[in-house]
């Protein structure tokens, strides 16, 4: 205690000494400024004040440019790129038009499309060659026969077709006869004219429409080696004159209403008698077979086939009925009349099995023998064996063949045969058709049975 | 009764049996509606239409198409020539003869023609 209060002492005369001392030393003097100096220095402050304003003006202003300026490089940048690729493009096109250019000066020059109006495109060949080998019993086998049968079709506007087929056959003559016979005939030319969607006109040598056969039965579309009996023995394929057809849909289902109607010379006279023997079914031109000219006959024969074509369930089953006839006075004097009838029908059931046939009749009177009655009748089948839906190699393009046919001459001769045969199709146009035929006949000179085998191509 | 008229009544009555068979089938079939399906056979398979065609019918449709035209007409008589065997000029030609061989209605025709034209590429 008492060493503190002597520390104290000791510090208490300092500090009033220090105090004494600052109170009497002198302050800072204050400058004084002129108001001169001062309104100076305010203007001074001023212009400094308006120069920072205008700077950072101006800053503002170049920096707003400098990001125009930005934008634009951007923008040029951009196109730059694209300029580039397009060039890149067309150059990578020209690399390939030039090799195109190659390899096309090496290839030769393509044909240019040919005009609608040009004759190449109105006119066309179709048509059918068959090359056949037969066997028959107590005969050697042999090629018998090259048949090469085209068709022209010249098409003259939308609604006029010229139409003609030929018939150029090689053929080994009859047994025991000697050489060769090589024939040229015209199966049919005529003109058609589509007068609207439900008639068309035809004349001239026409297929007759007495069945089906004549006109798509015949050549590489029938599937057998030789007609059936009764179409070539009682029925004129053809016909010269004219005709009115069409047909007539039944609803919009597919049903059809088919007609045909016709006049024709008709079959005529080989000898220009009314004898049994001497009627010709191809002698129909209109020259008398004693070569007068004059009509046929003194009046010319007449005829028609109306049908109905009913698919049904789905396509490729359908049924087609015909009904079709023909009268025709045939021996120059225009004594006799000669009528014939046809039943024709035709069955699709699916793309694999097809059933048809034709029951004819014919009837004619005669000076020597009366009235002369002939019949005959024919029936096909034939399956198709992808029906079968079995993965062989080949099986897929086989179709097996059955037909029963029979014919009355109504002279005393009758024959009943009996086929059995196959297609392979090579193609759809091309086929390898055979077939071994059991024959019943009263006429001796008929084999027994025979092997057909046939190479078929429509084009 | 004589050989010559009982083989004549015979025959007669064989005709006058096959031909009611067939009108009566004929009816049936008439009043049956045939199911339309769009598909027609692959251009370019050899006898492709063979094989059979188990699909189920299709509703019957108000108008066919030249495909199902084509289908339904162009193997009744011979196999399917394929669109492609053939220019769209020359299907021109064509089918006029197979409209007149054929006897199919015009319309008809123009359709099938159609169909061949589309699909012959060139």
């Amino acid at each position: 205690m008492n060493q503190n209060l002597k520390t104290g002492r000791w510090l208490l005369g300092p500090g009033i000494a220090f105090g004494a001392l600052l109170l009497t030393s002198p302050t800072a003097a204050t400058a004084e400024v002129s108001d001169a100096a001062f309104n100076a220095l305010k203007e001074a402050v001023q212009k400094l004040s308006e120069q920072v304003q205008s700077l950072t003006q101006t800053n503002q202003l170049v920096q707003q440019q400098h990001e125009k300026d930005v934008q634009k490089l951007q923008e040029l940048q951009a196109k730059l790129a694209e300029t580039q690729q397009t060039a890149a493009d067309a150059d990578q096109k020209s690399t390939a038009a030039a090799q195109a250019a190659a390899q096309a000066a090496a290839q030769p020059a393509p044909r240019s499309p040919i005009d609608e109006a040009t004759v190449n495109h109105n006119f066309q060949i179709l048509g059918d060659a068959e090359f056949q080998y037969v066997n028959a019993d107590h005969q050697n086998g042999s090629f018998v026969q090259g048949d090469f049968a085209p068709i022209f079709l010249y098409r003259g506007g939308d609604n006029i077709l010229f139409e003609a087929g030929f018939d150029t056959t090689i053929a080994n003559n009859a047994p025991n006869g000697g050489g060769e016979t090589t024939t040229f005939n015209l199966s049919f030319a005529q003109l058609d004219y589509v007068v609207n969607d439900y008639l068309t006109f035809c004349a001239g040598e026409m297929l007759l429409p007495l069945g089906t056969y004549s006109e798509r039965g015949a050549g590489w579309l029938n599937k057998i080696p030789d007609d059936p009996l009764a179409v070539d023995a009682l029925l004129p394929g053809s016909g010269v004159g004219a005709q009115l057809r069409g047909a007539v849909p039944l609803g919009e289902t597919g049903k059809l209403f088919n007609y045909s109607v016709f006049c024709v010379n008709g079959p005529g006279s080989s000898d220009g008698t009314g004898n049994a023997g001497s009627l010709d079914l191809g002698g129909n031109v209109g020259r008398r077979s004693d070569g007068a000219l004059a009509n046929l006959h003194n009046n010319p024969g007449g005829g028609g086939r109306f049908a109905v074509f009913l698919p049904f369930y789905k396509p490729r089953y359908d049924l087609e009925l015909g009904v079709s006839a023909e009268a025709s006075e045939w021996d120059n004097a225009g004594s006799h009349l000669w009528t014939a009838g046809v039943l024709d029908a035709s069955l699709h059931l699916g793309p694999n099995l097809e059933i048809k046939g034709e029951y004819i009749a014919t009837r004619f009177g005669s000076d020597d023998l009366g009235i002369i009655n002939q019949n005959g009748w024919w029936v096909q089948a034939g399956y198709k064996l992808a029906g079968l839906n079995v993965e062989l190699p080949g099986l897929n393009n086989l179709e097996l063949l059955g037909r029963y046919d029979s014919l009355h001459d109504g002279l005393g001769t009758t024959t009943d045969r009996y086929t059995i045969g196959a297609v392979y199709y090579v193609t759809t146009a091309l086929l390898l058709e055979g077939d071994y035929e059991f024959i019943r006949s009263t006429d001796p000179t008929q084999p027994s049975n025979q092997l057909l085998l046939q190479i078929s191509y429509g084009f | 009764m004589h050989m010559t008229t009982l083989k004549s009544f015979k025959t007669r009555g064989r005709i006058v049996f096959g031909a009611l068979l067939l009108g009566g089938l004929a009816s049936r079939l008439w009043a049956a509606e045939p199911a339309t399906s769009a598909a027609a056979a692959n251009a370019n398979a050899v006898v492709a239409d063979s094989r059979a065609t188990n699909a189920a019918p299709a509703a019957v449709k108000p108008h066919l198409t030249g495909a199902e035209l084509y289908s339904i007409h162009c193997n009744r008589c011979h196999a399917e020539r394929y669109p492609t065997e053939r220019t769209a000029a020359q299907w021109k030609t064509i089918m006029l003869h197979m409209q007149v061989r054929a006897n199919l209605p015009g319309k008809q025709a123009r359709l099938i023609l159609q169909y061949l034209q589309e699909n012959s590429g060139r």
